[in-house]
């Protein structure tokens, strides 16, 4: 081993660690002193915090109407760091399902934390509380399409960081939700900017997992922004680190962008390569729900380029795999999908054959009456020929916009 | 008031002195380390370097069920925060009071024709010289490396640095005093 005063050599070795530290000036014992015994104090009090009340935020929330949450912000027990974090958790877990409850509770989270007396712990800590707050109110409103308010949140995040030089890990965790949410704005050298800077500060604190995260936003970026290559090399570079790291959800998700760079790339070979295996390792994960939307994805773009065969291949097997998990709507948008390129290519019959097919499953489980009315125009259309590519589209695209309706208004 | 209530907290059970302890221990162990990296790998002054490492420990309580490996992270927290701390204090220097800067004449513009003449020799004397070795000397004289840092950057050893700087110094030296002698003869 060749010993130095490289910092991953420092790291592993303990003998260079010893004499590398042992060069410096001694430290002022008492200063010294006092600092050990704010760390530790601070230490007990957010242990003994987090195991007095392991629920008492879920408890409040669960026994309090959404609309009176904003006044939980005056509850003692809910005015400390453990109980912000299981705030965060929920803000976490309701995203997807509930956003507008977990941006009520986001909003209760930066409420409380802008609030906490000074003396309540070290600036520093409650400058970590404050800005994970922000960050959580961002991702929200990023779920939301908000994305100016989204930034404006980060940004406060980030002001409440701004003096600890120490807080850089703090700074990129909240810089990421920024940079995603200008990627969205299609900002994209803005958000390449933040998004790189993010990765490298996620990378060396060995935070492979938001390094890989904070990566793919980035990918994502060059990719919006027609930088197709460039993509392609970023992700090869995180496919090895999320290999190196057995993350075999970020594994899959990277195949799928992959697959996505090299259709554009027109490596159509390496394109096909990286679906199946993103469809494999959903598949091997359980993620029954990704597996369709990786197939459907990459029939899309497969058909997009120009490779209708192989994309229509995908789609038929996106639709039987929607069918199979019992996932109606995307199964009937999926059918649309193909009856569009059917039509392109003249084969009436089976387009009219696949619409009927949408209508009786739409019919038997149920979904929204406009959207069946709409496809069984579309089936008397195709009937009498008077139906083209774009009227399925068209179709496709007020059937998908009812979903959206749907499930905001379920939130 | 609300907050008040939660600062008076009960005396911790006796199961927690022993967490207590660990966390002693951690800091005893780590402090000396980040200490010394602050110092001999970014030159922070030593009391700022203590602050540094104080808070990078404070910071690592709100995240330490995340972090999977501690030593790494700690070192990588300190040298982002060495970092910052220079942004900040690039940025934040004392601002010039502009009656006083005009009363008085600025030291750097004494004899700023000899000096603008010698820095383009130095911008001409670096432009001459290969691209790699440019850049060791943009990392050693522009940056403040250390020839440790460039030495880990290069992939070689800190004994061949120091000889790579040194013969880059020297050529950019000839090829400056080769541009001197004709605007000295005129």
């Amino acid at each position: 081993m060749k010993h130095s005063d490289d910092l991953a050599h420092l790291a592993e070795c303990a003998a260079c660690r010893q004499r590398f530290t042992g060069n410096v000036v001694t430290f002022d014992a008492a200063a010294r002193r006092n600092r050990e015994e704010e760390f530790t104090t601070t230490a007990a009090r957010l242990e003994r915090e987090r195991d007095r009340a392991p629920d008492v935020a879920v408890r409040y929330l669960r026994d309090t109407p959404v609309e009176e949450w904003p006044r939980l912000a005056e509850m003692p027990e809910l005015r400390n760091n453990a109980a912000l974090e299981q705030m965060s958790e929920e803000v976490r877990r309701r995203l997807h399902r509930k956003p507008r409850e977990a941006l009520a509770i986001a909003n209760l989270t930066a409420s409380i934390a802008e609030s906490l007396h000074p003396s309540q712990y070290p600036s520093v800590v409650l400058a970590q509380l404050k800005a994970n707050a922000w960050k959580d109110r961002a991702s929200t409103l990023r779920y939301l399409a908000r994305y100016d308010e989204a930034i404006e949140a980060a940004e406060r995040g980030e002001e409440a960081l701004a003096s600890f030089a120490s807080l850089e890990h703090d700074r990129a965790i909240v810089r990421l939700v920024k940079g995603m949410a200008l990627a969205q704005l299609e900002r994209f050298d803005e958000a390449h900017a933040i998004l790189s800077e993010c990765r490298r500060v996620f990378r060396d604190h060995s935070d492979t997992k938001r390094s890989v995260q904070a990566g793919r936003a980035e990918a994502n970026t060059l990719y919006q922004a027609n930088r197709h290559a460039e993509s392609h090399n970023l992700l090869q570079e995180l496919l090895q680190e999320a290999v190196a790291a057995g993350d075999v959800e970020s594994q899959a998700g990277i195949h799928n962008n992959l697959g996505y760079c090299s259709a554009h790339l027109e490596d159509y070979v390496a394109a096909n390569i990286h679906f199946s295996e993103a469809v494999a390792k959903f598949t091997d994960l359980g993620f029954t729900a990704e597996v369709p939307r990786t197939e459907r994805g990459a029939g899309l773009i497969l058909i997009a380029r120009g490779h209708t065969t192989n994309g229509l291949a995908r789609l038929r097997d996106a639709l039987r795999a929607f069918r199979a998990a019992g996932m109606i709507e995307e199964a009937g948008l999926c059918a649309l999908n193909i009856a569009e390129v059917l039509l392109e290519r003249g084969d009436r019959k089976e387009a009219r054959a696949l619409t009927q097919n949408v209508v009786d499953e739409f019919t038997a489980a149920q979904i929204n009456a406009r959207a069946i009315k709409a496809v069984a125009d579309l089936r008397d259309a195709l009937d009498v020929d008077d139906a083209t590519p774009e009227t399925v589209h068209t179709v496709h695209a007020f059937v998908e916009s009812l979903r959206h309706e749907l499930h905001d208004a379920m939130n | 008031m609300a907050h008040e209530s939660v600062n008076e907290l009960p005396p911790l059970p006796p199961h927690r002195e022993l967490d207590e302890e660990i966390f002693v221990r951690l800091y005893e162990k780590h402090f000396g380390l980040l200490v010394a990296v602050a110092i001999r790998k970014f030159q922070v002054p030593a009391d700022d370097a203590e602050a540094l490492a104080h808070e990078v420990f404070l910071s690592y309580l709100k995240r330490k069920d995340e972090i999977r490996d501690l030593q790494k992270w700690l070192l990588g927290a300190i040298c982002n925060a060495s970092r910052y701390y220079w942004r900040q204090h690039g940025r934040n220097t004392e601002q010039l009071d502009t009656e006083l800067a005009a009363e008085r004449p600025d030291p750097a513009s004494t004899n700023i024709l000899e000096l603008m003449m010698a820095k383009i020799a130095a911008g001409e004397a670096l432009a001459g010289l290969p691209p790699r070795w440019q850049h060791i000397l943009r990392l050693r004289y522009f940056e403040g490396y250390s020839i440790n840092e460039i030495a880990d950057h290069l992939g070689v050893t800190a004994k061949y640095t120091q000889k790579l700087v040194t013969k880059c110094l020297r050529r950019a030296e000839e090829i400056f005093n080769a541009s001197e002698k004709p605007r000295t003869k005129k």
